[in-house]
Order: C-alpha cells, then sequence, then structure tokens
C-alpha cells in the first residue's frame, strides 16, 4: 500500500468537500462534547456517591419535651430508644447529641455566615440521635422503624437530600447522553452522505482504479480514511469544547463548591483520560459508518 | 488466452439476450477485430471479459482465469492482466500525461522506483517522449489516445481491450493508432479491438469475429469488413 498515495487521494476529498466536511466536523464534535458530559457527570456521581456515602448519617430527632429535660438521655424513653437503636442490625455508631451541642455544631457549621447562625436559637434545634450505618443505603430501615415512636419528632435522612442532588445530576447525564445519540446520529447520516458526495466526484479516478485493477482496499480506503480523519478531528475539537467549558463555564459558576469539597471537581486529568475515549468512539463510529456506506452505496 | 463457451448474456431489463450461445476462441499474440452493428454484443462482449458483467450462462476463460466462476477477491488480478482503451480517452485531466500513466500504477501498490522507471519507456513507446508534463487538454484526439494506450499497456497487460479506439479521431490518426496497436500487439499482447471503422478493418486484414444481434455471424481468419453484405 503506498501511503502517500492514499494520504493525497484523502486530502484532495476533504478539500473538495469543504463545506461538508466542515458540517461532518461539527456534528461530530458536538455529539462527542455531549458524550464527554454525559461520561463527565457518571464519574461525578460515582466519586459523589463515595464521599458522602460514608459520612452519611440518619438524624433521628427528638420532641421537645426530651430535648429540654433530657440532657444526657437517662430517662425514658429516651434511654431506650437508644438502646433499640444500638441494637438495630446494621447500625454502626449511635450518639447522641443533646440540644447545646447541637447548637454548637450549627454555629461551627454556619461559621462563615455569621448572619445565619445568629438567627438560629438553641430553642430551635431538637436533641437528636446521630446514627451512622455500615451500608448508608439501608437507611430506610431506620426510618420505618423509629419513624412515629415515642419520644420521637422526626428522622431525618440525609441520603434523601443527596438522591436529589443525584436525581438532578443524573438527570443532566440523561439529557447529555440522549443528545450525544441524537447528534451521533446526524453525525452518521452525514458521514454517509458526504462519502456518498466524495465518491460521485471522485467516479472517474475511481473508475479507472477498478479498470486497472486496484484491489477494493485501494479503491475503498480514501474515502474510509477521510470519514476517519474528519472524525478525529470533531473529536479533538470536542476535547477542546470540554476544556473551554471547564475553564470559563464550570471554573466560575460552580468554583466555590469545587474549593469547599462540596462537588468533586471536574478535574483536567479526567478530561485527558476520558479524550481517548472520544477519539475511539469517533474513530469506530466513522470507520462503521463509512464501510457500511461504500457497502450499500456506492458500487466500487 | 480468451476462450467463450457458449455464453449467454441476458440483462434483466430487455427479453432479447445480449450475448446467444456465443463460443470463441483467441489464442495468444492474436489481433483481432470485433465487428458488428451497435446492439449486437460487442460491449457486452468486452465487459463479460473484465467480468464487469457476469454471463446467465457459459464459462468465460482468459488466460487462466475462470471469469465467470472467480471470486471477487480475485477480480482485481484479472484486470490487472488486462488493458482497456475506450472511445472517450478516460484521462484524469488534472493529472498531466506522466501522472496519468503512472495512477494505473500506484493504484495497483507498484513501487516508486519502478514506476519513474516504467512511466518514461511507455511514453516513448506510444511516441509521446517529451510531453510527459503536459495536462490532457494541451494535447490533440490522436495523442490522448495514445496517452490512454501507454495507461493500459504500462503494466504490460497479457490482453488489450479497445472499444472504438479510433472512434473520436480522424482517419490519418485513427491511421498512427492503429499502428501503435500493431507495435503493441508484436510484443507478444493479444489485441481485442471492437471497432465500426470499415476502413481500418479492412485495411489491415487481420481476423474478423461478426456479432449480430448477440451471435457470432462471421469469423474469418484474414477478414475485411463488409463482406458478403
Amino acid at each position: 500500500m503506498r501511503t502517500s498515495f492514499v494520504f493525497s487521494e484523502v486530502v484532495t476529498g476533504l478539500r473538495r468537500n469543504v463545506t461538508m466536511t466542515i458540517a461532518m466536523i461539527l456534528t461530530t464534535a458536538i455529539s462527542l462534547f455531549l458524550l464527554g458530559v454525559g461520561l463527565l457527570v457518571v464519574n461525578m456521581v460515582g466519586k459523589m456517591q463515595d464521599d458522602y456515602l460514608g459520612k452519611l448519617e440518619v438524624a433521628v430527632m427528638l420532641t421537645n419535651d426530651i430535648s429540654v429535660n433530657d440532657k444526657d438521655c437517662t430517662q425514658q424513653p429516651c434511654s431506650s430508644l437508644r438502646s433499640q437503636l444500638e441494637t438495630t442490625s446494621g447500625v454502626e455508631t449511635v450518639v447522641y447529641e443533646n440540644r447545646d451541642k447541637g447548637y454548637e455544631r450549627f454555629k461551627k457549621v454556619f461559621e462563615s455566615q455569621p448572619e445565619l447562625a445568629k438567627l438560629a436559637r438553641p430553642e430551635a434545634i431538637p436533641a437528636m440521635f446521630r446514627v451512622k450505618l455500615e451500608d448508608a443505603q439501608r437507611s430506610d430501615v431506620i426510618v420505618q422503624a423509629f419513624t412515629g415512636k415515642a419520644g420521637v419528632k422526626k428522622v431525618d435522612d440525609q441520603r434523601e437530600d443527596l438522591d436529589r442532588l443525584f436525581g438532578f445530576l443524573n438527570g443532566v447525564r440523561d439529557a447529555a447522553l440522549a443528545l450525544a445519540l441524537l447528534q451521533a446520529f446526524a453525525a452518521l447520516m452525514l458521514i454517509s452522505n458526504t462519502i456518498q458526495v466524495s465518491a460521485f466526484t471522485r467516479r472517474t479516478e475511481v473508475g479507472i482504479m477498478r479498470l486497472v485493477g486496484a484491489t477494493r482496499w485501494y479503491t475503498q480506503l480514501p474515502f474510509l480514511i477521510e470519514a476517519v480523519v474528519a472524525g478525529v478531528i470533531g473529536a479533538v475539537a470536542s476535547i477542546g469544547l470540554l476544556v473551554v467549558t471547564k475553564l470559563f463555564l464550570l471554573n466560575r459558576v460552580l468554583g466555590e463548591l469545587f474549593a469547599a469539597n462540596i462537588i468533586p471537581e471536574v478535574s483536567m486529568v479526567e478530561i485527558l483520560f476520558l479524550s481517548p475515549i472520544l477519539v475511539g468512539v469517533a474513530i469506530a463510529i466513522s470507520a462503521l459508518t463509512g464501510y457500511v456506506t461504500l457497502r450499500l452505496y456506492v458500487r466500487l | 488466452m480468451i476462450r467463450l463457451e457458449h455464453v449467454s448474456k441476458v440483462y434483466k431489463s430487455s427479453a432479447r439476450p445480449a450475448l446467444d450461445n456465443v463460443s470463441v476462441e483467441m489464442d495468444k499474440g492474436e489481433f483481432v477485430f470485433l465487428i458488428g452493428p451497435s446492439g449486437s454484443g460487442k460491449s457486452t462482449f468486452l465487459r463479460l471479459l473484465l467480468r464487469e458483467e457476469v454471463p446467465s450462462k457459459g464459462r468465460v476463460y482468459v488466460s487462466n482465469f475462470d471469469v465467470a466462476k472467480m471470486s471477487r477477491r480475485r477480480v482485481p488480478r484479472l484486470r490487472q492482466s488486462i488493458g482497456c482503451v475506450f472511445q472517450d480517452f478516460r484521462l484524469l485531466t488534472n493529472k498531466t500525461v506522466a501522472e496519468n500513466v503512472a495512477f494505473a500504477l500506484e493504484v495497483i501498490g507498484k513501487p516508486r522506483n519502478t514506476i519513474v522507471k516504467v512511466v518514461p519507456e511507455v511514453l516513448q513507446l506510444v511516441g509521446l517522449d517529451g510531453k510527459a508534463d503536459r495536462m490532457p487538454h494541451e494535447l490533440s484526439g490522436g495523442e490522448q489516445q495514445r496517452v490512454a494506450i501507454a495507461r493500459a499497456f504500462v503494466n504490460r497487460p497479457l490482453v488489450l481491450l479497445a472499444d472504438e479506439p479510433t472512434g473520436n479521431l480522424d482517419p490519418d490518426t485513427s491511421q498512427d493508432i492503429m499502428l501503435l496497436l500493431e507495435r503493441i500487439n508484436r510484443t507478444g499482447t493479444t489485441v481485442l479491438m471492437a471497432t465500426h471503422d470499415h476502413s481500418i478493418v479492412d485495411s489491415m486484414r487481420r481476423r474478423v469475429v461478426e456479432l449480430d444481434h448477440g451471435r457470432i455471424i462471421r469469423d474469418d481468419a484474414r477478414g475485411v469488413y463488409g463482406v458478403g453484405r
């Protein structure tokens, strides 16, 4: 195989259909960008789950009566609630936090927002058991068993709040992946169309190639490589888009949350790890589409 | 070199066969005219040899190739041993004379150093030395056909198929092209030429195979065009 020959054919082919080539590259780039966003969100949710599930607690908040009268949880019904919690299977630790300690913690959490800390009065904060589970996913056992018991005001499962956040992120992921799929479909059609146009404009060459006994590979490879080259350029553009999005959108909008470690940061390293996947997907899709198109529509 | 055994070809769009039980044999080194009116089956005959078409019935042999039966993968091999020339030259207008000839070798993967050696040789053979860097539109019709012949011959095919090669040329130029085809024939290449040109057939006195309505109606070893009509 004479590579210089194939290469020059590819370059002329791409130049001849500049508009189609650009359309092909752009759709591919957008499709892969959305795929990248989807994958990054998947990654992010995974990391957050790891981060948070270890720290998640179920707060069993107690009635005002207990909050006022029982500072050490020595009286009924507090002490029996504690022993019930401790003997529930799957519970790792149970910590009793009375109203004063709760207030201290509240002030600490909102240290950076003194106006908010000032607003709260100790009386508004109930005494509670902070229950840590071996498996945070199974918190509903506690919620079901203790909601409505004597002395229990409310069982607050942090996992539910987190689930809401995850639900949102998973929605973003699904939307991104769905759009990516739609765009990929458009890219597919464009690739197929470009190859057909390309083959038509070069029908004389291809005719002569067939006539003098060029193998199928020789006649088809330039078209295939054309599609793959456009695909790879699209993939590189999509990686660029991801980097730009990180630098100019994510870092500005979510920068504080990243810094406070509330949301795991989308790092450049992650985008770097993603890029071979995007390039690989681009190559696979364009090569496959090209091959099928040549087989079905173009007589070479 | 070329052998057809009871070959029939029926196209889907037509009830009448394009070729009807044709059997004929042409030896290595022969010069054969294939004549007959339009629609008599000359083009189908040539297309069968190139495996552009497969016969509906019968067998086709070119050299050692069982053309009708061979796998698609082997078709390039067959075509590499057949050179083709057409009435409309079929040159690449954006390539020079030398590049047009070289193209035929490039696309079958011949190495660069072979190409730079054989292209000037074949251009000299067809009488185009000194015009290697011209573009096709700068050449006369006769010269363009010489380029096409050079391209067909550069890979030293066993068989040269010429489909009305003089159809677009004036008589004098046609005569020159025929001399060139004769010279190629003398190198041992079998030449099969489909034509309408009475004067050429008559002056050459070579074997004439005449087709009419897809049948061979005449096969003269030293024929003329219009005999018996």
